[in-house]
C-alpha cells in the first residue's frame, strides 16, 4: 500500500466483530424500511379512483389511439410521462436513463399490466428517437390533446395553471420554492380499466419516480400491487403465492 | 358496468386529491427514511479480506482483484446456481433479466459481476440463450460461497444466513434457509492490490436493487451526489446537470 495521503477517502477498517455489530446494526434499519415501504404500498393498494371523462386521442404506431386502446386489452396501465417537448429533437437524458435502465418487463402483462411512454413530442419524432436507442416499448404521442397538461406533465399556464408533484404556483410561494418552468416535467401515472371505463388511480412526480426500473417496483404503483400473498391488500384482490 | 373484477373505490377528484395527498406525505416521509439508511451504510466500517479466492471465468482464473477490472468498488450478485442443477434459480433468473443498462456503474468506478457456485460450463449453458450482459463467473472450486453465507453447510462453514445463526433461523421457522444456496449481494473495496468487504444483504434486501442508483446505494461511495449526507471527502458531483 502507498502512503496514505494518496489513499481515496475510505470507510474506516475494522475487525470483523466490529462490523458485524455496525452491519447488524443497520440490518434492523434496513428491515424497518422494508416494513415502511410495505406499509406505504398497502396504502396505495387501497386509493381510490377517479372516472376519466374526457376523451384523450393519440398518435401511435397503428395510428390514432384513444387511453382505453393503451391499456391492449388488459387491467391496468402505466403511463411513463417522459420529458420530450415538441420543439426538441431528442428526449430527456434522465428520462432515457430511466428507460435504459429498464430490463425485462414480461412480469407486466402476466399480471394483467401494461407499460407504456407517452410524450408531447409529434409521433415521428418519437419512432426516430426510440429506433436510435433500440427501445421496444410502445410510445405514444399525445401531442393533439390535453393529456399531458391534465396530468400534470406539461406545464402552460394558458392551458392550465401550474401544478407539479401537487404543488400551486400559490403553494410553491409559500413553500419559497419557484414553480417549474413552462414545459416539461417527469411522472407516471396510472390508470384502471373496467369494461370499457378507465379510471386514474394515481400519479407520481420528482424523487416518486426513482427506482421504478423493474416489474414489482412498476406493480406497487397499481391498484393490485404485486398481486402475491405476502401483500396487505382489500379483499377480493387478485394474489397468488408469494413462493412459488 | 357488467365487469365484476374487485376494483378500487370510484371517488369525486376532490376525494381522490386528497387521499393522494395524505399518501404523497408518507411517501415523502418514506423517500427521507431511504435516504438515512443508505447515509448509515456508507459510514459503515469494512474488513480486509485476507484469503484468496480463485473464481473460473470464460478467460480463464480470474482472483477477486481481477473481478474489480482496476475500479474502486465491486458489487457481486451472488446468483444461486447449486452445482447439481441444471438450470439457475428462477428468482435469480428474474433479477439478471431485470436488469438494463448500467454503465453509469462504470462512470462511478464501479463494477458488477453475478458469481455462482455451479461450474463454469454450467454457467455458461444456462446464459447462451439469453441476452445478459454482465461478467459471471464460478466459485466452483472455492470457499467464497461458503464464506460469504449464501451456500450453507455445516460441514464447511457453521450456517448463518442474514445474520442469523443455526438456533436463530429454527427458532423463527426459517430452517430452509440454512441449506443449500441462497442470494444475496455483496460490495467489496479496492485500496491498491488490497480489498476489503463493507456489506452484504440477503433476503428482502436485494428487492429492487436493480437499476444503476439502487446499486450504488449500496457501495461505500453512494450515487457520489451532493444531495447525499456522506462522510467528508467522498466524491461527489452534482445531484443535476
Amino acid at each position: 500500500m502507498t502512503d496514505d495521503n494518496t489513499r481515496p477517502a475510505h470507510p474506516p477498517i475494522a475487525s470483523r466483530d466490529r462490523w458485524l455489530d455496525a452491519r447488524r446494526a443497520l440490518l434492523a434499519e434496513e428491515k424497518a424500511l422494508t416494513r415502511q415501504r410495505d406499509a406505504v404500498n398497502a396504502k396505495r393498494r387501497r386509493l381510490p379512483m377517479v372516472r376519466l371523462d374526457k376523451s384523450y386521442v393519440f398518435d401511435g404506431p397503428n395510428g390514432e389511439a384513444s387511453l382505453l386502446d393503451l391499456f391492449e386489452g388488459r387491467r391496468q396501465l402505466i403511463v411513463h410521462h417522459f420529458m420530450f417537448d415538441p420543439d426538441w429533437e431528442n428526449g430527456c437524458p434522465s428520462c432515457t436513463g430511466q428507460v435504459n435502465a429498464l430490463g425485462d418487463l414480461a412480469l407486466l402483462a402476466e399480471r394483467d399490466t401494461t407499460y407504456a411512454l407517452v410524450s408531447r413530442a409529434a409521433f415521428a419524432k418519437l419512432e426516430r428517437y426510440k429506433a436510435t436507442k433500440g427501445w421496444q416499448w410502445p410510445w405514444y404521442s399525445s401531442n393533439r390533446s390535453d393529456f399531458n397538461y391534465d396530468f400534470h406533465a406539461s406545464q402552460d399556464e394558458s392551458r392550465r395553471p401550474i401544478e407539479y408533484n401537487y404543488l400551486t404556483r400559490a403553494d410553491y410561494a409559500a413553500r419559497g420554492e419557484t414553480p417549474p418552468s413552462r414545459g416539461e416535467v417527469p411522472g407516471m401515472s396510472v390508470f384502471f380499466r373496467i369494461d370499457d371505463d378507465v379510471f386514474h388511480s394515481y400519479s407520481t412526480y420528482a424523487r416518486g419516480l426513482e427506482g421504478l426500473t423493474d416489474s414489482f417496483s412498476l406493480l406497487d404503483l397499481t391498484p393490485y400491487g404485486r398481486q402475491l400473498d405476502f401483500e396487505d391488500s382489500p379483499p377480493g384482490w387478485p394474489q397468488r403465492p408469494t413462493y412459488g | 358496468m357488467t365487469d365484476t373484477t374487485a376494483h378500487p373505490p370510484i371517488t369525486s377528484r376532490d376525494v381522490w386529491l386528497t387521499a393522494r395527498k395524505a399518501l404523497l406525505a408518507e411517501e415523502k416521509a418514506l423517500t427521507r427514511h431511504r435516504d438515512g439508511v443508505n447515509a448509515m451504510r456508507r459510514r459503515l466500517p469494512m474488513v480486509r479480506v485476507e484469503k484468496s479466492y480463485l473464481f473460473d471465468g470464460p478467460d480463464g482464473e480470474l482472483s477477486l482483484l481481477d473481478l474489480f477490472e482496476g475500479r474502486r468498488q465491486l458489487v457481486i450478485y451472488h446468483f444461486m446456481f447449486d452445482p447439481a442443477w441444471e438450470a439457475g434459480c428462477p428468482g435469480c433468473t428474474g433479477f439478471f433479466n431485470s436488469l438494463g443498462d448500467l454503465s453509469l456503474l462504470a462512470a462511478r468506478d464501479t463494477t458488477m459481476a453475478i458469481i455462482s457456485r455451479a461450474p463454469l460450463e454450467k454457467l455458461q449453458r444456462y446464459r447462451a440463450s439469453r441476452d445478459w450482459r454482465l461478467p459471471w463467473v464460478s466459485s466452483f472450486r472455492t470457499d467464497f460461497n461458503y464464506d460469504f453465507h449464501v451456500s450453507q453447510d455445516a460441514a464447511i462453514a457453521p450456517v448463518e444466513h442474514n445474520y442469523r445463526d443455526q438456533a436463530q433461523l429454527e427458532q423463527s421457522g426459517q430452517e430452509r434457509f440454512g441449506r443449500g444456496e441462497n442470494h444475496g449481494l455483496s460490495v467489496f473495496f479496492r485500496l491498491d492490490d488490497e480489498i476489503f468487504h463493507c456489506y452484504s444483504t440477503f433476503a428482502r434486501g436485494t428487492e429492487g436493487i436493480t437499476d444503476a442508483f439502487s446499486l450504488l446505494d449500496t457501495t461505500p461511495y453512494g450515487r457520489q451526489q451532493e444531495f447525499e449526507d456522506s462522510p467528508a471527502g467522498w466524491p461527489q458531483r452534482p445531484t443535476y446537470g
